[in-house]
Protein backbone atom coordinates (compact mmCIF):
# COMPACT_ATOMS: atom_id res chain seq x y z
CA UNK A 1 0.00 0.00 0.00
CA UNK A 2 2.79 2.38 0.92
CA UNK A 3 4.51 1.33 -2.30
CA UNK A 4 1.55 2.60 -4.30
CA UNK A 5 1.58 5.88 -2.44
CA UNK A 6 5.31 6.27 -3.01
CA UNK A 7 4.93 5.54 -6.71
CA UNK A 8 2.21 8.18 -6.89
CA UNK A 9 4.44 10.73 -5.20
CA UNK A 10 7.25 9.96 -7.63
CA UNK A 11 4.86 10.05 -10.57
CA UNK A 12 3.59 13.45 -9.52
CA UNK A 13 7.13 14.80 -9.30
CA UNK A 14 7.98 13.62 -12.79
CA UNK A 15 4.72 14.89 -14.25
CA UNK A 16 5.39 18.29 -12.79
CA UNK A 17 8.96 18.29 -14.05
CA UNK A 18 7.94 17.40 -17.57
CA UNK A 19 5.23 20.08 -17.52
CA UNK A 20 7.75 22.75 -16.64
CA UNK A 21 9.52 22.56 -19.98
CA UNK A 22 11.20 25.91 -19.52
CA UNK A 23 12.84 24.80 -16.32
CA UNK A 24 13.92 21.53 -17.87
CA UNK A 25 15.39 23.35 -20.82
CA UNK A 26 17.33 25.78 -18.67
CA UNK A 27 18.52 22.86 -16.55
CA UNK A 28 20.15 21.50 -19.71
CA UNK A 29 21.44 24.79 -21.00
CA UNK A 30 23.01 26.01 -17.76
CA UNK A 31 25.72 23.31 -17.61
CA UNK A 32 26.30 23.51 -21.34
CA UNK A 33 27.04 27.20 -21.05
CA UNK A 34 29.51 26.49 -18.26
CA UNK A 35 31.12 23.77 -20.31
CA UNK A 36 31.42 25.75 -23.52
CA UNK A 37 32.03 29.25 -22.22
CA UNK A 38 33.95 28.80 -18.94
CA UNK A 39 35.36 25.43 -19.88
CA UNK A 40 36.41 26.64 -23.31
CA UNK A 41 37.95 29.85 -22.01
CA UNK A 42 39.76 28.55 -18.96
CA UNK A 43 40.70 25.41 -20.87
CA UNK A 44 42.42 27.44 -23.56
CA UNK A 45 44.38 29.33 -20.92
CA UNK A 46 45.42 26.16 -19.08
CA UNK A 47 46.45 24.41 -22.27
CA UNK A 48 49.22 26.97 -22.71
CA UNK A 49 50.62 25.76 -19.41
CA UNK A 50 50.35 22.20 -20.57
CA UNK A 51 47.80 21.05 -17.98
CA UNK A 52 45.22 18.39 -18.77
CA UNK A 53 41.89 18.74 -20.54
CA UNK A 54 39.90 21.26 -18.49
CA UNK A 55 36.61 20.65 -20.27
CA UNK A 56 36.83 16.98 -19.41
CA UNK A 57 37.61 17.99 -15.86
CA UNK A 58 34.45 20.09 -15.69
CA UNK A 59 32.06 17.31 -16.77
CA UNK A 60 31.72 15.56 -13.36
CA UNK A 61 31.12 18.87 -11.63
CA UNK A 62 28.51 19.89 -14.16
CA UNK A 63 26.64 16.61 -13.78
CA UNK A 64 26.58 17.31 -10.07
CA UNK A 65 25.39 20.83 -10.79
CA UNK A 66 22.39 19.41 -12.62
CA UNK A 67 21.64 17.23 -9.60
CA UNK A 68 22.11 20.15 -7.26
CA UNK A 69 19.61 22.26 -9.12
CA UNK A 70 17.30 19.43 -10.14
CA UNK A 71 17.08 17.43 -6.93
CA UNK A 72 17.56 20.22 -4.44
CA UNK A 73 14.99 22.51 -6.03
CA UNK A 74 12.55 19.61 -6.31
CA UNK A 75 12.99 19.01 -2.58
CA UNK A 76 12.61 22.68 -1.80
CA UNK A 77 9.26 22.66 -3.56
CA UNK A 78 8.05 20.98 -0.37
CA UNK A 79 7.76 24.51 0.96
CA UNK A 80 5.38 25.38 -1.87
CA UNK A 81 3.47 22.21 -1.12
CA UNK A 82 3.04 23.40 2.43
CA UNK A 83 1.45 26.57 1.15
CA UNK A 84 -0.71 24.82 -1.43
CA UNK A 85 -3.16 22.06 -0.70
CA UNK A 86 -0.99 19.09 -1.53
CA UNK A 87 0.48 18.88 1.93
CA UNK A 88 -3.02 18.53 3.36
CA UNK A 89 -3.58 15.56 1.07
CA UNK A 90 -0.33 14.02 2.26
CA UNK A 91 -0.69 14.57 6.00
CA UNK A 92 -4.16 13.04 6.15
CA UNK A 93 -3.07 9.96 4.18
CA UNK A 94 -2.66 6.73 6.13
CA UNK A 95 1.08 6.51 6.59
CA UNK A 96 3.52 8.01 9.07
CA UNK A 97 4.44 11.58 8.39
CA UNK A 98 8.16 10.86 8.12
CA UNK A 99 7.30 8.84 5.06
CA UNK A 100 6.29 12.05 3.31
CA UNK A 101 9.86 13.26 3.75
CA UNK A 102 11.42 10.00 2.59
CA UNK A 103 9.16 9.62 -0.44
CA UNK A 104 9.62 13.25 -1.43
CA UNK A 105 13.38 12.83 -1.10
CA UNK A 106 13.38 9.80 -3.36
CA UNK A 107 11.13 11.51 -5.88
CA UNK A 108 13.30 14.62 -5.90
CA UNK A 109 16.39 12.49 -6.41
CA UNK A 110 14.71 10.71 -9.31
CA UNK A 111 13.72 14.02 -10.87
CA UNK A 112 17.38 15.07 -10.64
CA UNK A 113 18.56 11.77 -12.10
CA UNK A 114 16.25 12.04 -15.09
CA UNK A 115 17.73 15.45 -15.83
CA UNK A 116 21.27 14.19 -15.44
CA UNK A 117 20.60 11.30 -17.83
CA UNK A 118 19.32 13.78 -20.37
CA UNK A 119 22.48 15.84 -20.00
CA UNK A 120 24.65 12.73 -20.27
CA UNK A 121 22.95 11.92 -23.55
CA UNK A 122 23.54 15.44 -24.82
CA UNK A 123 27.18 15.33 -23.73
CA UNK A 124 27.66 11.97 -25.41
CA UNK A 125 26.23 13.32 -28.63
CA UNK A 126 28.43 16.42 -28.46
CA UNK A 127 31.46 14.20 -27.78
CA UNK A 128 32.33 15.46 -24.32
CA UNK A 129 32.29 12.01 -22.74
CA UNK A 130 35.50 10.15 -23.20
CA UNK A 131 36.21 6.52 -22.49
CA UNK A 132 37.02 4.73 -20.31
CA UNK A 133 33.92 5.28 -18.19
CA UNK A 134 33.31 3.19 -15.10
CA UNK A 135 29.59 2.79 -15.50
CA UNK A 136 28.80 1.13 -12.18
CA UNK A 137 30.67 3.80 -10.30
CA UNK A 138 29.05 6.50 -12.40
CA UNK A 139 25.59 5.17 -11.53
CA UNK A 140 26.46 4.88 -7.85
CA UNK A 141 27.96 8.35 -7.76
CA UNK A 142 24.96 9.91 -9.48
CA UNK A 143 22.44 8.15 -7.24
CA UNK A 144 24.30 9.09 -4.06
CA UNK A 145 24.79 12.68 -5.12
CA UNK A 146 21.14 12.96 -6.17
CA UNK A 147 20.02 11.64 -2.79
CA UNK A 148 22.47 13.94 -1.04
CA UNK A 149 21.14 17.03 -2.82
CA UNK A 150 17.54 15.94 -2.28
CA UNK A 151 18.14 15.22 1.41
CA UNK A 152 19.77 18.59 2.05
CA UNK A 153 17.01 20.32 0.10
CA UNK A 154 14.53 18.56 2.37
CA UNK A 155 16.46 19.68 5.43
CA UNK A 156 16.21 23.30 4.31
CA UNK A 157 12.58 22.87 3.32
CA UNK A 158 11.37 21.55 6.68
CA UNK A 159 13.01 24.43 8.49
CA UNK A 160 11.94 27.27 6.23
CA UNK A 161 8.64 28.99 6.58
CA UNK A 162 8.30 30.30 3.08
CA UNK A 163 10.22 30.46 -0.13
CA UNK A 164 9.85 34.18 -0.49
CA UNK A 165 13.57 34.14 0.16
CA UNK A 166 14.20 31.90 -2.80
CA UNK A 167 16.94 34.16 -4.09
CA UNK A 168 18.59 33.93 -0.70
CA UNK A 169 18.68 30.16 -0.94
CA UNK A 170 20.08 30.32 -4.46
CA UNK A 171 22.80 32.81 -3.55
CA UNK A 172 23.74 31.54 -0.13
CA UNK A 173 23.31 27.83 -0.54
CA UNK A 174 23.24 26.53 -4.07
CA UNK A 175 25.99 28.66 -5.60
CA UNK A 176 28.46 28.39 -2.68
CA UNK A 177 27.90 24.65 -2.47
CA UNK A 178 28.73 24.40 -6.14
CA UNK A 179 31.71 26.76 -6.16
CA UNK A 180 33.27 25.28 -3.04
CA UNK A 181 33.20 21.68 -4.14
CA UNK A 182 36.09 21.00 -6.44
CA UNK A 183 33.73 21.12 -9.39
CA UNK A 184 35.56 24.05 -10.97
CA UNK A 185 39.12 23.61 -9.72
CA UNK A 186 41.17 21.05 -7.80
CA UNK A 187 41.26 21.51 -4.05
CA UNK A 188 44.83 20.59 -3.41
CA UNK A 189 46.46 23.99 -3.59
CA UNK A 190 43.66 26.08 -2.13
CA UNK A 191 44.43 28.31 0.86
CA UNK A 192 43.66 26.54 4.10
CA UNK A 193 40.44 28.39 4.99
CA UNK A 194 38.96 27.74 1.59
CA UNK A 195 40.06 24.16 1.59
CA UNK A 196 38.52 23.56 5.03
CA UNK A 197 35.17 24.75 3.74
CA UNK A 198 35.33 22.49 0.73
CA UNK A 199 36.23 19.54 2.93
CA UNK A 200 33.11 19.91 5.06
CA UNK A 201 30.95 20.39 1.99
CA UNK A 202 29.46 16.93 1.39
CA UNK A 203 28.83 17.83 -2.24
CA UNK A 204 32.61 17.78 -2.74
CA UNK A 205 32.66 14.03 -2.30
CA UNK A 206 29.94 13.51 -4.88
CA UNK A 207 31.92 15.48 -7.43
CA UNK A 208 35.02 13.49 -6.58
CA UNK A 209 33.23 10.17 -6.96
CA UNK A 210 32.15 11.16 -10.45
CA UNK A 211 35.71 12.17 -11.26
CA UNK A 212 36.70 8.60 -10.40
CA UNK A 213 34.03 7.30 -12.74
CA UNK A 214 34.60 9.64 -15.67
CA UNK A 215 38.15 10.97 -15.66
CA UNK A 216 40.14 8.36 -13.79
CA UNK A 217 42.77 8.49 -16.49
CA UNK A 218 43.26 12.20 -15.93
CA UNK A 219 46.71 12.68 -14.47
CA UNK A 220 48.25 15.26 -12.17
CA UNK A 221 46.43 18.22 -10.76
CA UNK A 222 43.06 17.41 -12.32
CA UNK A 223 42.81 13.87 -10.94
CA UNK A 224 40.34 12.77 -8.22
CA UNK A 225 41.54 13.64 -4.73
CA UNK A 226 39.74 11.31 -2.33
CA UNK A 227 39.39 7.56 -2.30
CA UNK A 228 36.22 5.95 -3.65
CA UNK A 229 35.40 4.35 -0.30
CA UNK A 230 35.83 7.66 1.45
CA UNK A 231 33.45 9.33 -0.99
CA UNK A 232 30.79 6.66 -0.70
CA UNK A 233 30.77 6.52 3.09
CA UNK A 234 30.85 10.24 3.67
CA UNK A 235 27.92 10.70 1.31
CA UNK A 236 25.86 7.90 2.82
CA UNK A 237 26.56 9.29 6.29
CA UNK A 238 25.47 12.79 5.29
CA UNK A 239 22.32 11.53 3.58
CA UNK A 240 21.26 9.56 6.63
CA UNK A 241 22.05 12.42 9.00
CA UNK A 242 20.17 15.00 6.91
CA UNK A 243 17.11 12.77 6.50
CA UNK A 244 17.11 11.88 10.16
CA UNK A 245 17.01 15.51 11.21
CA UNK A 246 14.48 16.42 8.53
CA UNK A 247 12.12 13.60 9.55
CA UNK A 248 12.49 14.44 13.21
CA UNK A 249 11.71 18.07 12.60
CA UNK A 250 8.79 17.36 10.31
CA UNK A 251 7.13 14.88 12.64
CA UNK A 252 7.81 16.85 15.81
CA UNK A 253 6.48 20.18 14.63
CA UNK A 254 2.72 19.67 14.78
CA UNK A 255 1.81 19.66 11.14
CA UNK A 256 -1.35 21.67 10.97
CA UNK A 257 0.00 24.29 13.31
CA UNK A 258 3.05 24.89 11.19
CA UNK A 259 0.82 24.97 8.11
CA UNK A 260 -1.36 27.55 9.77
CA UNK A 261 1.57 29.70 10.78
CA UNK A 262 2.92 29.57 7.24
CA UNK A 263 -0.41 30.73 5.88
CA UNK A 264 -0.69 33.47 8.45
CA UNK A 265 2.83 34.81 7.89
CA UNK A 266 2.10 34.89 4.17
CA UNK A 267 -1.05 36.91 4.70
CA UNK A 268 0.72 39.56 6.70
CA UNK B 1 -24.30 -0.33 23.56
CA UNK B 2 -23.46 1.01 20.15
CA UNK B 3 -19.81 1.70 19.41
CA UNK B 4 -18.74 5.29 18.95
CA UNK B 5 -17.35 6.62 15.69
CA UNK B 6 -15.75 9.50 17.54
CA UNK B 7 -15.18 9.79 21.22
CA UNK B 8 -13.20 12.52 22.92
CA UNK B 9 -12.80 13.49 26.53
CA UNK B 10 -11.49 16.67 28.11
CA UNK B 11 -10.07 17.82 24.81
CA UNK B 12 -8.13 21.05 25.20
CA UNK B 13 -5.91 22.97 22.83
CA UNK B 14 -3.84 25.88 23.94
CA UNK B 15 -2.17 28.19 21.40
CA UNK B 16 -0.02 30.54 23.44
CA UNK B 17 -2.56 32.60 25.35
CA UNK B 18 -5.49 31.42 23.27
CA UNK B 19 -7.43 28.43 24.47
CA UNK B 20 -8.85 27.36 21.12
CA UNK B 21 -10.67 24.33 22.51
CA UNK B 22 -11.57 23.98 26.16
CA UNK B 23 -12.33 20.65 27.83
CA UNK B 24 -14.49 19.37 25.04
CA UNK B 25 -16.17 16.01 25.50
CA UNK B 26 -18.08 14.59 22.56
CA UNK B 27 -19.52 11.27 21.60
CA UNK B 28 -20.57 10.62 18.02
CA UNK B 29 -22.44 7.35 17.61
CA UNK B 30 -21.42 5.02 14.82
CA UNK B 31 -23.26 5.84 11.61
CA UNK B 32 -24.64 9.11 12.86
CA UNK B 33 -24.56 12.57 11.38
CA UNK B 34 -23.16 15.08 13.82
CA UNK B 35 -23.02 18.85 13.49
CA UNK B 36 -20.46 21.02 15.23
CA UNK B 37 -21.70 24.59 15.14
CA UNK B 38 -20.33 27.85 16.39
CA UNK B 39 -19.18 31.30 15.40
CA UNK B 40 -15.90 32.09 13.63
CA UNK B 41 -12.97 31.26 15.83
CA UNK B 42 -14.95 29.07 18.21
CA UNK B 43 -12.59 26.16 17.70
CA UNK B 44 -14.37 23.95 15.16
CA UNK B 45 -11.44 23.53 12.79
CA UNK B 46 -9.01 23.05 15.67
CA UNK B 47 -11.28 20.30 17.02
CA UNK B 48 -11.44 18.59 13.64
CA UNK B 49 -7.67 18.74 13.28
CA UNK B 50 -7.20 17.15 16.67
CA UNK B 51 -9.79 14.45 16.00
CA UNK B 52 -8.18 13.64 12.67
CA UNK B 53 -4.64 13.27 14.09
CA UNK B 54 -3.31 16.49 12.55
CA UNK B 55 -2.95 18.56 15.68
CA UNK B 56 -1.86 17.34 19.07
CA UNK B 57 -4.23 18.12 21.92
CA UNK B 58 -2.71 19.92 24.88
CA UNK B 59 -4.83 17.67 27.09
CA UNK B 60 -7.41 15.02 26.38
CA UNK B 61 -8.02 11.65 24.83
CA UNK B 62 -9.56 10.78 21.47
CA UNK B 63 -10.77 7.60 19.84
CA UNK B 64 -11.87 7.54 16.23
CA UNK B 65 -13.26 4.38 14.64
CA UNK B 66 -12.03 2.50 17.68
CA UNK B 67 -8.42 3.71 17.43
CA UNK B 68 -6.63 5.83 19.95
CA UNK B 69 -5.71 8.78 17.78
CA UNK B 70 -2.61 9.67 19.76
CA UNK B 71 -1.20 6.15 19.82
CA UNK B 72 -2.37 4.79 16.46
CA UNK B 73 -2.61 7.79 14.15
CA UNK B 74 -1.93 5.82 10.99
CA UNK B 75 -4.67 3.26 11.61
CA UNK B 76 -7.03 6.06 12.54
CA UNK B 77 -6.22 8.02 9.37
CA UNK B 78 -6.96 4.96 7.26
CA UNK B 79 -10.58 5.17 8.46
CA UNK B 80 -10.85 8.93 8.18
CA UNK B 81 -11.91 11.14 5.31
CA UNK B 82 -11.33 14.85 5.74
CA UNK B 83 -12.55 17.72 3.63
CA UNK B 84 -10.48 20.65 4.84
CA UNK B 85 -11.81 24.14 5.20
CA UNK B 86 -9.15 25.16 2.67
CA UNK B 87 -8.54 23.35 -0.56
CA UNK B 88 -6.41 20.20 -0.50
CA UNK B 89 -5.64 19.79 -4.17
CA UNK B 90 -2.62 20.08 -6.41
CA UNK B 91 -3.36 23.01 -8.68
CA UNK B 92 -0.73 22.00 -11.19
CA UNK B 93 -2.36 18.62 -11.83
CA UNK B 94 -5.57 17.91 -13.69
CA UNK B 95 -8.84 16.86 -12.08
CA UNK B 96 -8.30 13.20 -12.91
CA UNK B 97 -4.65 13.28 -11.86
CA UNK B 98 -5.59 14.75 -8.51
CA UNK B 99 -8.07 12.01 -7.74
CA UNK B 100 -5.70 9.31 -8.93
CA UNK B 101 -3.00 10.77 -6.72
CA UNK B 102 -5.32 10.95 -3.72
CA UNK B 103 -6.55 7.41 -4.36
CA UNK B 104 -3.03 6.03 -4.56
CA UNK B 105 -2.20 7.62 -1.21
CA UNK B 106 -4.87 5.34 0.26
CA UNK B 107 -3.54 2.35 -1.63
CA UNK B 108 -6.46 2.17 -4.04
CA UNK B 109 -5.71 0.57 -7.40
CA UNK B 110 -6.20 2.50 -10.60
CA UNK B 111 -9.33 0.59 -11.68
CA UNK B 112 -11.15 1.32 -8.45
CA UNK B 113 -10.16 4.97 -8.60
CA UNK B 114 -11.24 5.20 -12.23
CA UNK B 115 -14.64 3.77 -11.40
CA UNK B 116 -15.25 6.09 -8.45
CA UNK B 117 -13.80 9.01 -10.34
CA UNK B 118 -16.28 8.56 -13.15
CA UNK B 119 -19.12 8.40 -10.66
CA UNK B 120 -17.97 11.46 -8.75
CA UNK B 121 -17.34 13.55 -11.85
CA UNK B 122 -20.77 12.61 -13.11
CA UNK B 123 -22.31 13.58 -9.79
CA UNK B 124 -20.72 17.03 -9.84
CA UNK B 125 -21.15 17.48 -13.55
CA UNK B 126 -17.40 17.75 -14.04
CA UNK B 127 -16.84 15.12 -16.76
CA UNK B 128 -15.92 17.76 -19.28
CA UNK B 129 -13.25 19.05 -16.87
CA UNK B 130 -11.53 15.70 -16.41
CA UNK B 131 -8.30 16.73 -18.09
CA UNK B 132 -8.38 20.35 -16.97
CA UNK B 133 -5.87 21.62 -14.44
CA UNK B 134 -7.31 22.43 -11.07
CA UNK B 135 -5.93 25.96 -11.31
CA UNK B 136 -8.33 26.53 -14.22
CA UNK B 137 -11.47 25.45 -12.35
CA UNK B 138 -13.95 27.80 -10.73
CA UNK B 139 -13.91 28.05 -6.96
CA UNK B 140 -17.08 26.00 -6.64
CA UNK B 141 -15.84 23.26 -8.95
CA UNK B 142 -12.66 23.07 -6.92
CA UNK B 143 -14.73 22.71 -3.77
CA UNK B 144 -16.74 19.91 -5.34
CA UNK B 145 -13.53 18.18 -6.31
CA UNK B 146 -12.24 18.59 -2.78
CA UNK B 147 -15.27 16.76 -1.48
CA UNK B 148 -14.87 14.07 -4.11
CA UNK B 149 -11.30 13.64 -2.90
CA UNK B 150 -12.43 13.38 0.71
CA UNK B 151 -14.80 10.48 0.08
CA UNK B 152 -12.84 8.69 -2.64
CA UNK B 153 -11.57 5.97 -0.32
CA UNK B 154 -14.96 5.42 1.33
CA UNK B 155 -13.94 6.47 4.84
CA UNK B 156 -15.79 5.12 7.87
CA UNK B 157 -15.69 8.52 9.50
CA UNK B 158 -15.95 11.64 7.39
CA UNK B 159 -15.05 15.10 8.64
CA UNK B 160 -16.50 17.96 6.65
CA UNK B 161 -15.16 21.40 7.57
CA UNK B 162 -17.52 23.88 5.94
CA UNK B 163 -17.77 21.68 2.86
CA UNK B 164 -20.34 23.58 0.86
CA UNK B 165 -18.88 27.05 1.17
CA UNK B 166 -18.97 28.69 -2.26
CA UNK B 167 -21.13 26.03 -3.87
CA UNK B 168 -24.30 26.79 -5.75
CA UNK B 169 -27.57 25.35 -4.56
CA UNK B 170 -27.68 22.57 -7.18
CA UNK B 171 -24.25 21.27 -6.27
CA UNK B 172 -24.92 21.71 -2.61
CA UNK B 173 -27.99 19.51 -2.84
CA UNK B 174 -26.17 16.99 -4.99
CA UNK B 175 -23.50 16.73 -2.34
CA UNK B 176 -25.95 16.17 0.47
CA UNK B 177 -27.81 13.52 -1.51
CA UNK B 178 -24.49 11.82 -2.19
CA UNK B 179 -23.35 12.02 1.43
CA UNK B 180 -26.62 10.61 2.66
CA UNK B 181 -26.31 7.77 0.13
CA UNK B 182 -22.83 6.97 1.40
CA UNK B 183 -24.17 6.99 4.93
CA UNK B 184 -26.90 4.54 4.01
CA UNK B 185 -24.76 2.25 1.88
CA UNK B 186 -21.60 2.19 3.97
CA UNK B 187 -22.79 3.21 7.41
CA UNK B 188 -20.42 6.15 7.25
CA UNK B 189 -20.41 8.56 10.19
CA UNK B 190 -20.15 12.25 9.45
CA UNK B 191 -18.98 15.18 11.53
CA UNK B 192 -19.93 18.45 9.91
CA UNK B 193 -19.14 22.05 10.62
CA UNK B 194 -21.08 24.64 8.71
CA UNK B 195 -22.42 28.14 8.90
CA UNK B 196 -25.43 27.16 6.75
CA UNK B 197 -27.62 25.91 9.53
CA UNK B 198 -30.32 24.50 7.26
CA UNK B 199 -27.75 21.87 6.37
CA UNK B 200 -27.34 20.97 10.01
CA UNK B 201 -31.07 20.45 10.53
CA UNK B 202 -30.64 17.00 9.02
CA UNK B 203 -28.12 16.09 11.71
CA UNK B 204 -28.91 13.43 14.28
CA UNK B 205 -27.25 15.64 16.82
CA UNK B 206 -25.65 19.07 16.93
CA UNK B 207 -23.26 20.62 19.41
CA UNK B 208 -22.70 24.33 19.87
CA UNK B 209 -19.21 25.57 20.51
CA UNK B 210 -18.34 28.98 21.81
CA UNK B 211 -14.86 30.15 22.75
CA UNK B 212 -13.83 26.52 22.48
CA UNK B 213 -16.43 25.37 24.96
CA UNK B 214 -19.46 23.22 24.51
CA UNK B 215 -22.46 25.38 25.29
CA UNK B 216 -25.23 23.01 24.30
CA UNK B 217 -25.98 19.82 22.52
CA UNK B 218 -28.99 17.86 21.33
CA UNK B 219 -31.18 16.81 18.45
CA UNK B 220 -32.02 19.75 16.24
CA UNK B 221 -35.76 19.15 16.58
CA UNK B 222 -35.50 19.04 20.38
CA UNK B 223 -33.41 22.17 20.51
CA UNK B 224 -35.82 24.02 18.28
CA UNK B 225 -38.78 22.86 20.32
CA UNK B 226 -37.07 23.85 23.54
CA UNK B 227 -36.59 27.38 22.23
CA UNK B 228 -40.30 27.99 21.92
CA UNK B 229 -43.35 27.47 19.76
CA UNK B 230 -42.98 30.57 17.70
CA UNK B 231 -40.58 33.36 16.97
CA UNK B 232 -42.04 36.83 16.94
CA UNK B 233 -40.09 39.36 14.90
CA UNK B 234 -40.63 43.07 15.33
CA UNK B 235 -38.92 45.79 13.35
CA UNK B 236 -39.10 49.22 14.88
CA UNK B 237 -37.36 52.57 15.23
CA UNK B 238 -37.65 52.40 19.01
CA UNK B 239 -36.37 48.99 20.00
CA UNK B 240 -35.72 49.99 23.58
CA UNK B 241 -39.29 51.14 24.05
CA UNK B 242 -40.68 47.83 22.90
CA UNK B 243 -38.25 45.80 24.92
CA UNK B 244 -39.64 47.57 27.95
CA UNK B 245 -43.24 47.23 26.80
CA UNK B 246 -43.21 43.58 25.85
CA UNK B 247 -40.61 41.90 28.03
CA UNK B 248 -43.01 41.30 30.89
CA UNK B 249 -45.45 39.30 28.74
CA UNK B 250 -43.07 37.79 26.15
CA UNK B 251 -39.73 37.46 27.92
CA UNK B 252 -36.43 39.11 27.05
CA UNK B 253 -35.90 39.40 23.30
CA UNK B 254 -32.81 39.06 21.19
CA UNK B 255 -31.99 42.44 19.73
CA UNK B 256 -30.35 42.93 16.35
CA UNK B 257 -30.21 46.70 15.95
CA UNK B 258 -33.78 47.68 15.10
CA UNK B 259 -35.09 44.14 15.05
CA UNK B 260 -36.37 42.29 18.08
CA UNK B 261 -36.83 38.55 18.27
CA UNK B 262 -39.03 37.05 20.95
CA UNK B 263 -39.22 33.33 21.59
CA UNK B 264 -42.84 32.57 22.31
CA UNK B 265 -43.44 29.66 24.66
CA UNK B 266 -47.23 29.77 24.57
CA UNK B 267 -48.70 27.44 21.96
CA UNK B 268 -51.97 29.38 21.83
CA UNK B 269 -50.31 32.73 21.48
CA UNK B 270 -52.80 35.35 20.32
CA UNK B 271 -50.98 36.96 17.47
CA UNK B 272 -54.09 38.78 16.22
CA UNK B 273 -54.43 40.83 19.37
CA UNK B 274 -50.82 41.88 19.33
CA UNK B 275 -51.03 42.67 15.65
CA UNK B 276 -53.95 45.02 16.22
CA UNK B 277 -52.13 46.70 19.04
CA UNK B 278 -48.85 47.24 17.22
CA UNK B 279 -49.36 47.20 13.50
CA UNK B 280 -49.56 50.97 13.11
CA UNK B 281 -46.60 51.64 15.34
CA UNK B 282 -43.92 49.22 14.14
CA UNK B 283 -42.43 48.76 10.69
CA UNK B 284 -42.93 45.03 10.51
CA UNK B 285 -44.40 42.27 12.57
CA UNK B 286 -44.09 38.60 11.89
CA UNK B 287 -44.80 35.33 13.63
CA UNK B 288 -43.08 32.20 12.41
CA UNK B 289 -41.82 28.77 13.39
CA UNK B 290 -38.37 28.67 14.96
CA UNK B 291 -35.52 26.95 13.19
CA UNK B 292 -31.93 26.05 13.97
CA UNK B 293 -30.80 29.55 13.04
CA UNK B 294 -32.84 30.86 15.95
CA UNK B 295 -31.34 28.33 18.32
CA UNK B 296 -27.93 29.44 17.16
CA UNK B 297 -28.73 33.11 17.56
CA UNK B 298 -30.13 32.61 21.04
CA UNK B 299 -27.09 30.67 22.12
CA UNK B 300 -24.59 33.09 20.70
CA UNK B 301 -25.93 36.29 22.12
CA UNK B 302 -23.33 38.74 23.35
CA UNK B 303 -25.21 38.97 26.66
CA UNK B 304 -24.55 35.28 27.08
CA UNK B 305 -28.07 34.08 27.78
CA UNK B 306 -27.58 30.77 26.00
CA UNK B 307 -28.54 28.17 28.58
CA UNK B 308 -26.75 24.87 28.48
CA UNK B 309 -28.83 21.89 27.52
N1 LIG C 1 -2.11 27.58 14.38
C1 LIG C 1 -2.68 28.42 15.25
N2 LIG C 1 -1.92 29.20 16.02
C2 LIG C 1 -2.47 30.04 16.92
N3 LIG C 1 -3.79 30.18 17.11
C3 LIG C 1 -4.61 29.43 16.36
C4 LIG C 1 -4.10 28.53 15.40
N4 LIG C 1 -5.16 27.90 14.80
C5 LIG C 1 -6.26 28.44 15.38
N5 LIG C 1 -5.94 29.35 16.30
C6 LIG C 1 -6.90 30.10 17.14
O1 LIG C 1 -7.80 29.18 17.71
C7 LIG C 1 -9.12 29.69 17.73
C8 LIG C 1 -10.05 28.73 17.03
O2 LIG C 1 -9.79 28.68 15.65
P1 LIG C 1 -10.52 27.69 14.66
O3 LIG C 1 -9.84 27.79 13.35
O4 LIG C 1 -10.59 26.35 15.28
O5 LIG C 1 -11.97 28.31 14.58
P2 LIG C 1 -13.22 27.86 13.70
O6 LIG C 1 -14.31 27.57 14.66
O7 LIG C 1 -12.85 26.81 12.75
O8 LIG C 1 -13.57 29.21 12.93
P3 LIG C 1 -14.17 29.44 11.45
O9 LIG C 1 -15.64 29.29 11.57
O10 LIG C 1 -13.80 30.85 11.17
O11 LIG C 1 -13.52 28.46 10.54
C9 LIG C 1 -9.04 31.06 17.07
O12 LIG C 1 -8.98 32.03 18.10
C10 LIG C 1 -7.75 31.04 16.31
O13 LIG C 1 -7.19 32.31 16.24
MG1 LIG D 1 -12.80 26.66 10.73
Amino acid sequence: MIARATRAIIGRELTRMLRQRGRLLSAMIRPLIWLLVIGGGVGAMLEQHGSGDYQQFLVPGLLCMVLLFGAMLASLSLVYDKESGVMRMLVIAPFSHYWIILARTVSAAIAGLVQVLLLLAILAILGYLSLPIQFALLALGLVLTALLCAAFGMLIAVFSKSLDNFAVIMNFIIFPVFFLSGALYPLEHLPLWLKSITLINPFTYGVDLLKHALISNEAGALAPEFSIVQGIFIQIGCIIAALFVACLRFTQAPVMESLASILSCRRQ
Amino acid sequence: MQASAIECRGLTKQYGDVRAVNELTLNVADGSFFGLLGPNGSGKTTTIHMLSTLARPTVGSIRVAGYDVLKQPVQARACIGLVFQESALDRSLTVAENLHFAGALYGLDATTVEQRLAELLDLFDLESKREVRVAALSGGMRRALDIARGVLHRPRVLFLDEPTIGLDIINRRAIWRFISRLRQEHGMSVLLTTHYLEEAEGCDEVAFLRHGQLIGQGQPSDLIRALGHYILEIETDQPDYYIEQLSSELGTPVQEDERLLFAIQDEDFQFGALQQRLQHEVRALQLRKPDLNDVYIWRNQPTGKGEAA
